[in-house]
């Protein structure tokens, strides 16, 4: 009897788990962030799919998921995927820029094999020195360098953006040279070396320096941006492009499989539209993890990836040796 | 304001029905996902955060706090019963809980994994709670070379586990270190033994490798077996009461304080974790336990050392996320996502914006390894009674469990390959008396080891006279001689002993 209860139960089971998918118009998009599962990007996705079922009429769901390891890694797990499947990938000018002209036999894929939706965020880096050096702006840093100081930085990874917009500063200030690039395994990791002294510097987004610097550890000398930094604990500190060193900002598309319809494709980009447009994910993008909204077209994406790739050509030497 | 001040409000905060239901939640999915082979703490975490996004801050950390300190404890379940460590910080609970089990003192292993976890956990939840920030400042202090030491004091466990042969241990260990280093390389990020395997490009998932060595290896062992030499270990279970004796308390003491002080150390410097801590824990207690030679036979206090040290790792690693900012392992950076997601960045200023938020997160961490207690003590019974099933049921469902536990780390096929591979080699190691767990512990530090060491040269433009050059570093080092000086006393004793009974 127990048997019959048992097999009837589990029968029961699998017809009803069978049943709940259908008669729902709900799509789910897995949208797969490689990097550190617990990084901005991982946080800002898990953020948006939160934020999804507000905004997609009942259409769209966004689930995110988290892969640990590089994009050019983790992307060619997920790139067995086809046009139309359900899976939305992230993918910055790590992937496109600088693995592309660095590792070019890592990729097993290239731009053309995703379709663009969206831009994530903009991330502004900063350049943070430790407080005993009294650095305090681009003029002090430039006089720093110019007496022949020692110049290491510590950085995210051995070739990340953060080690180019280091190598693109100082190669540009002439001191390509003195520059000694240490490599940590994650952000939060190179924020706290200039503290402990083990650099002079560190690069990295604006939230993963915070606490040190509201600690005194370190002061926080520009940004790598066209102008200063305009809301914010960092309000004010100057942007490198306006003393026409290089520069570019860190961005994070997200990318449909090539091929994918494009009535869905825009159909995606106007959800993510609609979530960025949000006033409380705004707020929070903004306050807690200091990064702008800042929606892109396709030709922008492309200007941004041959702008990074110009620098990653011109100081790779410098990076990669 | 200090803790006094914010006590009453924080209470408040953490005292609701909301949160006991929670905490409970997550020691239940959280014991559960530790004790199955491969389904790691933080995979589990990952897979539950999403459910914390509609939630508030506290019933979410609640949540997340009870999946993490549950499995702490759980991974000593599979590790007891079927010689696999649910979770690699298990993997030292393994080397004397499954002989206690095999001896037919399943329920008493689990037990005293349970109370070491627990006093573990409570431990260092009450060091977070009153030492937090100045602890934190401290450990903020170790740097690269600093780290590579603690890694080389590391390596020295390598003798207490290497069995009868230390040679052959140090052959293993240096198999683990080889095999660390598949993957991408971490200073230069080339690609090293990968053999242009796009799935080795980010290493070997310990997880993963965990399976082959230690549960793949038992399935192939079993299959020599003859059919009537397959049931011995369940013919003694009736005589299991679970009863732990007066003197095995006693005993026990010492090696969970120990193990609770070096799981809190350990857990408050970030990038470390709780496979060092208990192996740390496991090693220490045998250096000063009056009955070394009962370890890895059965030893109670083997068991005690590492739960207790695994589970001390979990309040620590809060420390300095919640005083600096730094997440000290995997799992707590994906809670400090979760804080974040709510608005809250944490570091010191966030006691002065939002105290009670932040003691209640402390406070609740004390609860948490209360309900763990409680859950864990009904449970025990029932998780005893796995071994009392037929090896020819027990066996297949174990198969089954590996290999979902295996695909489950990174959803691929890649890693049952890799899985059976590792089968399969430690099954040839068993062969040739080589021991397995020493390349486990390569595999645990040879990353850690080699980044320090490099980035330390690195730092220092190759001098090594940074691995000199502050107090934590020839602390490290005097530990390092003393632990050396002991192995090799107790080798020239053991020499001498075997001679005299020749």
């Amino acid at each position: 009897m127990k048997k019959r209860i048992a097999a009837l139960v589990t029968a029961g089971v699998l017809a009803l788990s069978m049943l709940t998918g259908c008669g729902s118009k709900q799509e789910s998009w897995k949208v797969t962030c490689p990097w550190a599962p617990s990084g901005v990007a991982a946080m800002v996705s898990q953020k948006a799919a939160a934020k999804s079922p507000d905004y997609s009429d009942n259409k769209i769901t966004l689930v995110a998921e988290a892969v640990k390891g590089d994009a050019a890694t983790v992307n060619t797990w997920v790139s067995s995927t086809k046009a139309n499947d359900k899976e939305l990938v992230f993918a910055g000018e790590g992937l496109f820029a600088i693995t592309e002209t660095l590792d070019p036999a890592k990729l097993q894929f290239s731009y053309d094999d995703f379709e663009f939706v969206e831009n994530l965020y903009s991330s502004v880096f900063v350049l943070s020195a430790d407080s005993s050096l009294n650095l305090k702006n681009l003029d002090d840093l430039e006089a720093y360098v110019k007496a022949g100081n020692p110049v290491s930085v510590a950085v995210n990874g051995a070739t990340g953006s953060e080690a180019f917009l280091a190598a693109a500063l100082f190669g540009s200030m002439g001191a390509g040279d003195q520059l000694k690039l240490t490599p940590y395994q994650s952000a939060a990791e190179a924020a706290q070396a200039v503290a402990k002294g083990e650099t002079n510097f560190a690069v990295s987004h604006q939230s993963q320096i915070l606490e040190t610097y509201q600690q005194g550890g370190v002061d926080v000398v520009c940004a790598f941006d066209d102008k200063a930094i305009e809301n914010g604990p960092f309000a004010g500190v100057e942007g490198v492009g306006s003393k026409g060193y290089p520069y570019f900002r860190n961005r994070c598309f997200v990318m449909a499989r090539k091929g994918t319809d494009a009535a869905k494709v825009a159909e995606l980009k106007e959800l993510y539209d609609k979530i960025l447009a949000d006033d409380e994910m705004v707020e929070w993008l903004n306050d807690t993890m200091l990064l702008e909204v800042d929606t892109m077209t396709e030709d922008d994406v492309k200007a941004h990836i041959e702008n990074v790739k110009s620098i990653v050509e011109q100081y790779k030497d410098i990076v990669a040796g | 304001m200090g803790l006094f001040d914010f006590i009453g409000p924080a209470s408040g905060l953490l005292f609701t029905l909301e949160n006991i239901i929670w905490i409970n939640l997550g020691v239940f999915i959280g014991c559960v996902f530790a004790a199955i082979p491969g389904l790691s703490v933080i995979l589990c975490i990952i897979l539950f955060l999403p459910v914390t996004y509609t939630m508030r801050a506290i019933p979410g950390m609640m949540f997340l706090l009870g999946i993490y300190c549950a499995g702490g404890y759980g991974g000593s379940v599979s590790a007891i019963l079927i010689n696999t460590p649910g979770t690699p910080h298990a993997a030292a609970t393994m080397l004397d809980g499954y002989p206690l089990s095999k001896m037919g003192r399943t329920k008493a292993a689990l037990k005293i994994a349970l109370y070491a976890s627990t006093f573990g956990g409570i431990f260092s939840a009450l060091v977070l709670l009153f030492l937090g920030p100045q602890v934190a400042k401290i450990s903020a202090q170790l740097g690269t070379a600093e780290y590579f030491m603690v890694c080389l004091f590391g390596m020295t466990i390598i003798a207490g586990v290497s069995g009868k042969s230390l040679v052959k241990g140090i052959i293993a260990a240096c198999l683990g270190l080889l095999i660390s280093c598949v993957g991408a390389d971490p200073m230069t990020s080339y690609d090293r033994f990968t053999f242009g395997i796009p799935r080795l490009y980010l290493g070997l998932d310990l997880a993963v490798t965990l399976i082959g060595l230690f549960a793949l290896v038992e399935i192939i062992g079993k299959a020599e077996l003859k059919r009537n030499e397959l049931n011995l270990h369940a013919g003694k279970i009736g005589n299991d009461d679970g009863k732990i004796t007066k003197d095995e308390y006693k005993r026990m003491f010492r090696p969970v304080l120990m193990g609770s002080i070096i799981g809190s150390c350990v857990g408050i410097v970030p990038g470390t974790g709780a496979s060092e801590a208990s192996w740390f824990s496991y090693n220490t207690a045998k250096n000063l336990s009056k009955h070394p030679e009962e370890f890895g036979h059965g030893s109670v206090e083997g068991v005690a050392a590492a739960e207790s040290a695994n589970n001390a790792v979990c309040g620590a690693t809060l420390i300095p996320l919640l005083t600096l900012g730094i997440p000290g392992d995997g799992c707590v950076a994906i809670m400090l996502s979760a804080l974040m997601i709510n608005g809250l960045n944490p570091g010191l200023s966030l006691f002065t914006t939002d105290g009670a938020i932040m003691y209640a997160i402390m406070l609740g961490l004390i609860l948490v390894n209360i309900f763990m207690f409680l859950q864990g003590k009904y449970l025990t019974s029932l998780f005893a009674k796995v071994v009392s099933i037929p090896q020819q049921i027990l066996t297949p469902i174990i198969v089954i469990f590996c290999f979902a536990g295996a695909y489950s780390v990174n959803s691929s096929y890649f890693d049952l390959s890799v899985a059976l591979v590792f089968g399969v080699m430690a099954w040839f190691m068993r062969k040739l008396e080589l021991p397995a767990v020493p390349v486990l512990l390569g595999m645990v530090l040879g990353n850690m080891t080699e980044t320090n060491f490099r980035r330390a040269l690195l730092i220092s433009d190759g001098s090594p006279k940074i691995f000199f050059s502050s107090v934590y570093c020839w602390i490290f080092i005097a530990l390092i001689v003393v632990v050396i000086i002991g192995i090799l006393r107790g080798k020239m004793k053991e020499t001498k002993n075997a001679k005299v009974e020749q």
